[in-house]
């Protein structure tokens, strides 16, 4: 909710150069294919056989931080936090296994999980402070945690082995690793590691392809448009934070068993760092580019010892230009964007079909929305003045009222962005004043917003998809795990937000980025975004800004699809002509105060408005 | 009160100050981009290393500090062109600038080592010696410290001066406030932010040398501690604030002290972290800042 | 200070002449292949570094007397860990994968030591530690318990350190100890106040820690000062020991001052400037005694002839750095020793060269003069090996002179 939020609007159109493109292209696919995967898979489980010890060992580090990488991939590249801590949730994790197997006798099989969850855990902690703060304060609480994380393991002798560290973990590397009763050489502890580093990623691209992955995106771009169309940042960010946490956990504990030693130099400062540049070179939100940019950077350093004098040189130039020349990284220099809906969810959609009569609110009682004295004061600025109105349903209300006269703040109370200062709102008997914006959206009082907020790399269907958010049932485990019902779901809505794109005329740019579409059509998307989020009351702050007059008509006519569904809709707009073919009634407001309430004709002779409002709109109308 | 809480005291108002100048320095490019240089420690480091060889080439004592910090400003310049204004211009929600002002600082390191050699080379004394003390309710007070801690002071007066009173200083707070804004009311938005970035590093080169001659030596991962501590006392006081760097600083320098004397040395570094994730989870404006402008 | 990095360049490009030596020897089955990993470059080079020449000046003395039975001694893999504990890992593994190395030496430092010692001994190559103090690396188990069979020690020990500075401190009855956060200054601290205890139940020891790098030590210091200390040691490195020292100064703290064999470096040296006079320490006696011993003379030559008086060796032709020995002496001792064992045993085995490794008796060190193993004590250096120096002000010299 700061200013600071601000939309991605800088467009990248993609000149269609073919080479590079198509190089792309097959990259994606190749990548991406299952039978590529296997083989990849049955390569690296067989081939590392004929390697030696050494470079098995290090492919083993080179999956760690593969892992490792993934997690700042989910919270940085995913859900946008920033983080220069990870190293404290790595460290817990490694501490967590070595202990548990080295003192207290478990097995690894039994350890591993428990410091996954133990580090997953301290990551849903950690959300809670880090949910009051933001970018710089965000880096500087993320840096706060790994350091004191530092301290305590270093002074903590009983249990962590203080500076001298925890020698002696059963480890690959000291053959004494034991895992069910099987005893595990380092070309075993590999193919095991391996096995659970292709699991992650496979888990990790279906949930980037999910309702969860999907929301992490809203609350990077935008919190309030996430709270919008009900995506709660809150708990989203927790979830994010526990799954980082949990993906650093455990591969801090295969570290464990890796290595058999843990000393806290290893879990200081610079692992975290090590980390971010992993995964910013990597690219972010790109798995594929994560798991080459942890192979460049564990494997080079090793083997080309000789530069080891240089090596500061060149860690410090790649972070230092990596924006520069690789802004999407190595992921979005060798590969496609990755895509936000799973295949088999869009084939599975692709043959049903939706009526967006269900839409249409069902079942319910007709309620309306009541606006009663609300007061919205900033300091000694009294923006909105003892407003009250009604939003019925089926009917369209206009608000209207020159720059500055507390729409938009008015908008920005009833969905719950500001809590009133004084008067409240209703919907139906319930009471939603102070709510925050996603119980707003979840009372099915849904908005969209003067400038368009979207994911500016979805296509046009992944934001639409992202209105159904709130209604999609399926657990994240389920979603993260693919299970039929959460796919049968997923395709269901799908299929829903393919009538939509229709009735918005957006079907033929579905497959777009937002980001390469013309203003008008974002404004579109918004709108049918927000619609398949069913809503019963629909805030539209100021939706044809900026549209042509062919895509005005468009827009008229999915308010009066809306209307014919039953909605209740308030409508904010200067273009009066628009206005008056569509609209019901009329509120006028002036410096917060509301100074006309009816039909559109009477406004028109109202003296007051004349005044405060035609006076120097009527031209622009 | 006896002597053992008047030296914890004392030695926590010096390391305080030293923090302090160092927020001080952090603080000039926050108030323009909203952006702190990672790489600080560096500048510091790299400044104080330059001066060691200057002089040992034979150059006068305040020339070689004046030559280095020449280069330093001249660094800050090429900071804010290649590191942190592409990054912002990216528009990253995901904070480049993070990743490159730090990159360029583990580069400046790495280029100290391979040309100065990675050993804590000698520091000479430039002002005061450590022998040089002043007598404060029985206790000594180094001079060294009073220097940093005079400079700070001095610092903060100024700044505060140039921003309430110049026409440039309107214009910085015009630039923190809206850059975009400033920039059509004709303000030389640009300037302004590589001047704060310029100001910034000579800061951070003034910080480098004063605190080289307290410990003595410098080598290439010099400062990068100061700076952590630096970002603590920062956020402390409330990113932004000259009289909150100052604050933040001794806050932190004090407590560190007294915890370390009363309660264990050993934790004497963590309580600092502790602090700032306890500030920033309660009052994440800090002491003297004021909260973000919220804004749908 | 530019002309260490040539110098290393140089160093580096001797190592690889005499990797790239001979052909000849190929001829009489291969040459005999040792290895390790140091921290060559990055902060902590000056140990990793010091190291790496010493082994190549013994590597080299080798090949000048014609070798081994006629076999050329190699160090076939030399690799850079920075003093990063995964790092010295990785490289370890790798060097381990070259089935044809016979013997290794520890890295430098007691991090990457303590994360190898597992692994070493699981693969069973004899080991040799040059630099790392901790007592674990030897003995795991305790000093009680046999020692680790194929790894052996000729550093300066936290256990024999102690001792020695331990007696170093007998005359005083109240003592601070200062030390850093670190494997190495902790179990020192620890061990210290045992062996000051162990010669005066009586006397009070306060230990205060600090974090390497700090820039001021007013708490631990006053700390000190109220426990009413007459002596105080530190347990650290160089550049930390000069804040340490201004800082007192600062405090006008007069008090006898003294040093573990880490804290008396170069930049102590240079960092505390005039204020290091009156400073006592711990290190090597072997450098320090006039005239040394034969083969610390030797050794002393060797590295003049190859290096010059650069900044491991010191300004003074005449008296090289005390600290020469632990920072250059112990790499060739170590090297020296895994020759020697083969020389006597003649074969290249680890049961072999252990079970020689064993029986070395008074062997010849520049750093130790007579080492000896036995299957029981892996650990050569004894406290009658260890010197206390006093630093003094020479002209605009610093001079380490032998107390006892």
């Amino acid at each position: 909710m700061t200013a600071s939020v601000r939309e991605e609007t800088g467009a990248t159109v993609e000149q269609p150069s073919l080479g590079p493109a198509a190089l792309r292209r097959g990259l994606s696919r190749l990548v991406a294919h299952p039978l590529f995967q296997l083989a990849l898979l049955a390569l690296l489980l067989l081939g590392a056989g004929q390697l030696s010890s050494g470079t098995v060992q290090i492919a083993s580090f080179v999956l760690i931080a593969a892992i490792f990488a993934q997690s700042i991939n989910l919270l940085t590249g995913l859900a946008g936090q920033i983080s220069l801590g990870h190293a404290g949730f790595f460290g817990i994790g490694a501490y967590c296994s070595g202990i548990l197997v080295k003192s207290w006798g478990f097995d690894v099989a039994a350890a591993v999980p428990v410091a996954v969850l133990l580090a997953a855990a301290t990551g849903w902690l950690l959300s809670f402070p880090a949910n009051r703060v933001r970018d710089v304060y965000l880096a500087m609480m993320t840096l706060g945690f790994g350091m004191v994380f530092f301290e305590i393991v270093r002074e903590w002798n009983d249990v962590t082995g203080g500076t001298m560290g925890l020698p002696g973990v059963p480890a690959a590397a000291l053959r004494t690793l034991t895992i069910l009763g099987f005893r595990m050489d380092g070309l075993d502890y590999f193919r095991l590691v391996l096995l659970v580093t292709a699991l992650v990623l496979l888990l990790m691209r279906n949930l980037t392809q999910s309702r969860i992955g999907r929301a992490f995106f809203a609350i990077h771009v935008s919190e309030v448009a996430a709270g919008s169309i009900g995506i709660p940042s809150g708990s989203t960010k927790q979830l994010a934070y526990a799954v980082s946490g949990a993906l650093a956990g455990l591969a801090g504990a295969l570290y464990a068993h890796l290595v058999g030693y843990l000393g806290p130099e290893s879990f200081a400062l610079p692992r975290s760092i090590e980390v971010l540049v992993i995964a910013i070179v990597g690219g972010l939100g790109s798995i594929a580019g994560q798991v080459l940019s942890a192979t460049l950077f564990t494997f080079l350093p090793e083997r080309l010892q000789v530069f080891a004098e240089w090596q500061f040189i060149a860690y410090g130039l790649i972070l230092t230009f990596s924006l520069l020349v690789l802004p999407k990284g190595i992921g979005g220099l060798l590969f496609e964007p990755p895509r936000f809906i799973k295949p088999r969810v869009l084939r599975r959609a692709a043959g049903l079909t939706a009526d967006p009569a269900a839409l249409r609110p069902q079942g319910e009682a007709a309620e309306s929305l009541v606006v009663e004295g609300v007061t919205m004061r900033f300091g000694g600025l009294v923006a909105v003045d003892g407003v009250s109105l009604r939003l019925e349903p089926g009917r369209i209300t206009a608000l209207v009222g020159p720059n500055g006269s507390g729409k938009s703040t008015l908008v920005n109370v009833v969905s719950g962005i500001y809590r009133p200062t004084a008067g409240k709102v209703r919907f139906g008997e319930r009471d939603i004043t102070g709510l925050s914006d996603h119980q707003v959206a979840a009372a099915r009082v849904v908005r969209t917003f003067q400038d368009p907020r979207l994911v500016p790399h979805f296509t046009v269907r992944e934001n639409l998809l992202l209105g159904a958010h709130r209604l999609l049932r399926h657990s994240g485990a389920a979603a993260t795990l693919g299970l039929p019902g959460a796919i049968a779901e997923e395709a269901e809505h799908l299929a829903m937000a393919e009538a939509v794109l229709a009735l918005a005329g957006l079907t033929e740019v579905a497959d777009r980025p937002i980001d390469t579409l013309p203003y008008g059509t974002r404004r579109m998307a918004e709108v049918g975004r927000a619609l398949l989020a069913r809503p019963r009351v629909i805030l539209l702050d100021e939706p044809a800004a900026g549209l042509s007059e062919k895509e005005m008509e468009r827009l008229a006519q999915l308010i009066r699809d809306m209307k014919a569904m039953g909605l209740a809709i308030l409508l904010i707009d200067h273009h009066m002509d628009f206005l008056a073919e569509l609209v019901d009634e009329v509120v006028v407001l002036d410096s917060g105060r509301m100074i006309y309430h009816g039909d559109i004709a009477g406004m028109r002779r109202d003296p007051q408005v004349i005044a405060a409002y035609l006076g120097d709109e009527a031209t622009h109308a | 009160m006896d002597d053992f809480f008047f030296s914890l005291v004392l030695a926590g108002i010096s390391v305080g100050s030293v923090y302090a100048l160092v927020a001080l320095g952090l603080n000039l490019t926050f108030w323009t981009t909203k952006t702190l240089n990672f790489g600080q420690g560096s500048l510091m480091m790299l400044c104080a290393m330059l001066t060691v060889f200057l002089s040992s080439q034979g150059v006068a004592m305040a020339l070689a500090v004046l030559g280095s910090l020449l280069v330093i400003a001249a660094l800050g310049m090429f900071i804010e062109r290649w590191t942190v204004r592409p990054a912002l211009r990216s528009g990253g929600s995901t904070m480049g600038w993070v990743v490159s002002t730090l990159g360029f600082g583990i580069f400046l390191q790495g280029m100290a080592a391979k040309y100065f050699g990675s050993q804590a080379v000698a520091f000479p004394e430039v002002i005061f010696t450590a022998q040089d003390y002043v007598t404060l309710f029985g206790q000594y007070v180094s001079l060294q410290y009073l220097v940093v801690l005079a400079v700070a002071v001095v610092l903060i007066l100024l700044l505060e001066l140039f921003v309430r009173k110049t026409v440039w200083g309107q214009a910085v707070h015009a630039v923190s406030l809206d850059p975009e804004l400033a920039l059509v009311q004709g303000m030389p938005v640009r300037r302004i932010i590589l001047g704060s970035f310029m100001l910034s590093s000579v800061l951070a080169g003034v910080a480098g040398v004063l605190i080289a001659q307290i410990g003595g030596t410098v080598d290439p991962a010099f400062g990068f501690d100061l700076v952590l501590l630096g970002f603590v006392a920062a956020v402390l006081g409330g990113m932004g604030s000259s009289l909150g760097a100052l604050a933040g600083g001794l806050v932190v320098g004090l407590i560190s002290k007294l915890v370390g004397g009363y309660v264990s040395t050993a934790a004497e570094h963590g309580i600092a972290f502790a602090l700032l994730m306890l500030m920033l989870a309660v009052r994440p404006q800090g002491l003297f800042g004021r909260p973000e402008v919220s804004k749908a | 200070m530019q002309t260490i990095g040539r110098r290393a360049l140089g160093g580096m490009a001797a190592g690889l002449a005499v990797l790239a030596a001979p052909g000849v020897l190929r001829a009489q089955g291969g040459t005999i292949k040792l290895g390790f990993t140091a921290a060559l470059t990055g902060p902590f080079n000056e140990f990793g570094e010091g190291i790496r020449r010493g082994a190549e000046i013994a590597v080299e003395e080798c090949n000048k007397a014609g070798g081994i039975r006629g076999r050329m001694a190699e160090l076939a893999e030399v690799l850079d860990d920075q003093l990063v504990p995964d790092r010295a890992v990785q490289n370890l593994r790798r060097i381990l994968d070259n089935k044809e190395i016979v013997g290794l030496m520890c890295p430098s430092g007691s991090g990457p030591t303590l994360a190898i010692a597992d692994m070493a001994q699981a693969d069973g190559r004899p080991f040799i530690n040059p630099q790392a103090q901790t007592p674990a690396i030897v003995y795991p188990n305790g000093v009680d318990k046999p020692p680790r069979p194929n790894l052996f020690s000729i550093s300066i020990g936290n256990l024999a350190e102690s001792e020695k500075l331990g007696l170093a401190l007998a005359g005083f009855s109240r003592i601070g100890v200062v030390h850093e956060s670190t494997g190495y200054g902790v179990t020192g601290a620890d061990l210290v106040r045992k062996a000051i205890l162990a010669r005066k139940p009586g006397a009070r020891v306060t230990l205060e820690s600090y974090n390497q790098r700090a820039q001021d030590m007013t708490a631990q210091l006053v700390r000190v000062q109220r426990a009413g200390a007459e002596a105080m040691l530190v347990i650290g490195l160089g550049a930390d020991f000069a804040v340490i020292r201004r800082n007192m100064s600062r405090l006008n703290m007069n008090l006898a001052l003294f040093g573990a064999a880490g804290a008396v470096t170069v930049p102590y040296i240079e960092g505390a400037g005039d204020l290091v006079a009156g400073t006592r320490a711990v290190n090597h006696a072997a450098f320090g005694r006039r005239p040394m011993h034969a083969e610390a003379q030797k050794f002393v030559d060797l590295y003049r002839a190859k290096h010059g008086t650069d900044r491991w060796y010191g300004p003074d032709a005449a008296n090289p750095l005390v600290s020469l020995a632990g920072t250059v002496g112990s790499g060739y001792d170590c090297i020296n020793l895994l020759l020697d064992a083969i020389r006597r045993s003649g074969g290249t085995s680890p049961a072999e060269m252990i079970a020689a490794l064993d029986q070395t008796k008074d062997f010849a060190g520049a750093t130790i003069p007579a080492v000896s193993f036995t299957p029981q004590n892996h650990v050569a250096l004894k406290v009658e090996d260890l010197g206390t120096y006093e630093m003094l002000k020479r002209g605009d010299r610093v001079v380490l002179e032998l107390r006892d």
